[in-house]
């Protein structure tokens, strides 16, 4: 009787050349963008993603082409700060679809993009009878469906934007293999940290680069007198560094103009570069650029 | 994974058309010998039915929509941009009632090909025009598994 390499093919499916003929199309679309980041935090509520949206500005304004993915399928926000409009069409193409331009140029996916309100939550069509199993399926699906299909042309650098939690991570190593790195958040509260140290050995333990770990609302900056006060009563980030072994790229102070949506449409570092806030994310932006100039000497 | 025929030793090929699986749960599948016309069907549960369909990949081949973008969001969110959803493949002379692309959207991704590929076979054979759920029902009866 025949062995299963006796027989050639699967009997018509080509299952295998379909996976490979996906991978082949995720790498033409993310072979012309040099370097893929992913920021992460473990905890929500960090201020991930306004981070990520100020740091692709300070990029932005550094003459680098930059682009975000919102990986945070559930919990969209990139496209709401750097001023996307939710009524903005899709154009879509054989080529693929074109992502919205932000702020400073910024070349945006978001999965909020796809949804047709603003308060649209994303559900498929299983509705209530969708198992845990076949959500995670879904987004898996939808992750890699939104890096190969956005036109994203070449960039400097494209900055993904993950959900809370660690549980992207593998996706995002299986699609990108050759990923620059990780840049974690953490809040200097305890458990913040607690749940960052994790994030950060699950990474290590699957062989991805952390770039270094970012403290943010470090501190409260007086808008009116400019002195520094602590936020949070913790334990010094520094020392989780130090424990992990992963540099700190910078502390970033609180600044509540960070958060708000400003009339001009434009993001906190556009307007605020010269602020303490805006100072320290050019630092943890430097410390990024020496990180990927050392990995790619 | 692969099928054999045991009396022919020869191994047995998908069946592209002729099937319409249980919506939400089962991936029906059926091979045939092409030797002595022997066919078996593959039935999986739900669980099995994830499993495969976290490949990303369609029985079969693939289909037009492994050549569209966004074409497992566009055809599986429940809610979506009207631009999107238009982007989904053509369904040349046939038109769909709504019922019939709800229920054509829960056959599992793997299978929907060709389960898409049956359903027009099938109005082809017959000269309709308008798919509906009756239709997709008839469809049923005759190949559903």
């Amino acid at each position: 009787m025949k062995t299963y390499d006796d027989l050639a093919g699967d009997g018509g499916s080509n299952v295998i050349e379909q996976v490979v003929s996906q991978r082949e199309k995720l790498r033409k679309r993310l072979d012309p963008i040099k370097y893929k980041i992913s920021v992460m935090s473990g905890k929500g509520g960090v201020g991930k993603s306004s981070v990520t949206a100020n740091m692709a500005a300070c990029l932005a304004s550094l003459g680098h082409k930059v682009g975000i993915l919102d990986a945070d399928l559930n919990g969209p926000s990139i496209g709401k700060l750097l001023n996307v409009p939710h009524s903005e069409k899709l154009q879509i193409s054989p080529e693929g679809v074109q992502p919205a331009i932000g702020a400073l140029g910024i070349k945006v996916m978001s999965m909020d993009m796809l949804l047709p309100n603003p308060d649209s939550p994303v559900m498929w069509n299983e509705g209530k009878d969708a198992t845990a199993v076949w959500i995670s399926m879904m987004e898996s699906q939808a992750l890699r469906e939104l890096l190969t299909d956005t036109i994203w042309g070449e960039l400097d650098y494209l900055l993904i934007d993950m959900p809370p939690g660690s549980d992207r991570i593998d996706n995002v190593r299986d699609l990108i293999p050759e990923l620059a790195g990780v840049v974690e958040i953490t809040i200097p509260s305890q458990i913040s940290q607690h749940i960052v140290s994790k994030s950060i050995t699950k990474s290590s333990q699957l062989g991805v680069s952390i770039i270094g770990l970012v403290e943010n609302m470090a501190t409260y900056v007086c808008p009116h007198c400019n002195e520094e006060g602590k936020l949070f009563e913790g334990e010094d980030v520094e020392k989780l560094s130090k424990d992990k072994k992963i540099p700190l790229l910078g502390s970033i102070p609180f600044d509540t103009r960070v958060s708000r949506q400003s009339g001009s449409g434009k993001l906190f570092f556009e307007e605020h570069s010269d602020s303490v806030t805006g100072q320290a994310i050019r630092q943890v932006v430097d410390n990024i650029l020496k990180f990927i100039q050392n990995k790619s000497n | 994974m692969k099928f054999l025929c045991i009396p022919c030793d020869e191994q047995m090929v998908t069946q592209a058309d002729g099937i319409m699986p249980k919506e939400k749960e089962s991936i029906a599948l059926k091979f045939k010998c092409n030797k002595c016309g022997h066919s078996i069907a593959m039935l999986t549960n739900k669980f099995e039915t994830e499993f495969v369909n976290k490949l990303g990949v369609e029985a079969g081949g693939p289909s037009e929509m492994a050549n569209t973008p966004f074409a497992m969001m566009g055809s599986t969110l429940a809610q979506g941009k009207e631009e999107l959803k238009k982007a989904a493949p053509a369904e040349g002379d046939f038109e769909w009632t709504q019922e019939a692309k709800d229920r054509i959207q829960k056959v599992p991704f793997f299978v929907r090909g060709m389960a898409k590929k049956t359903v027009l076979s099938f109005a082809k054979e017959r000269g309709i025009k308008v798919i509906d759920g009756a239709l997709m029902d008839e469809v049923r009866d005759k190949v559903g598994m």
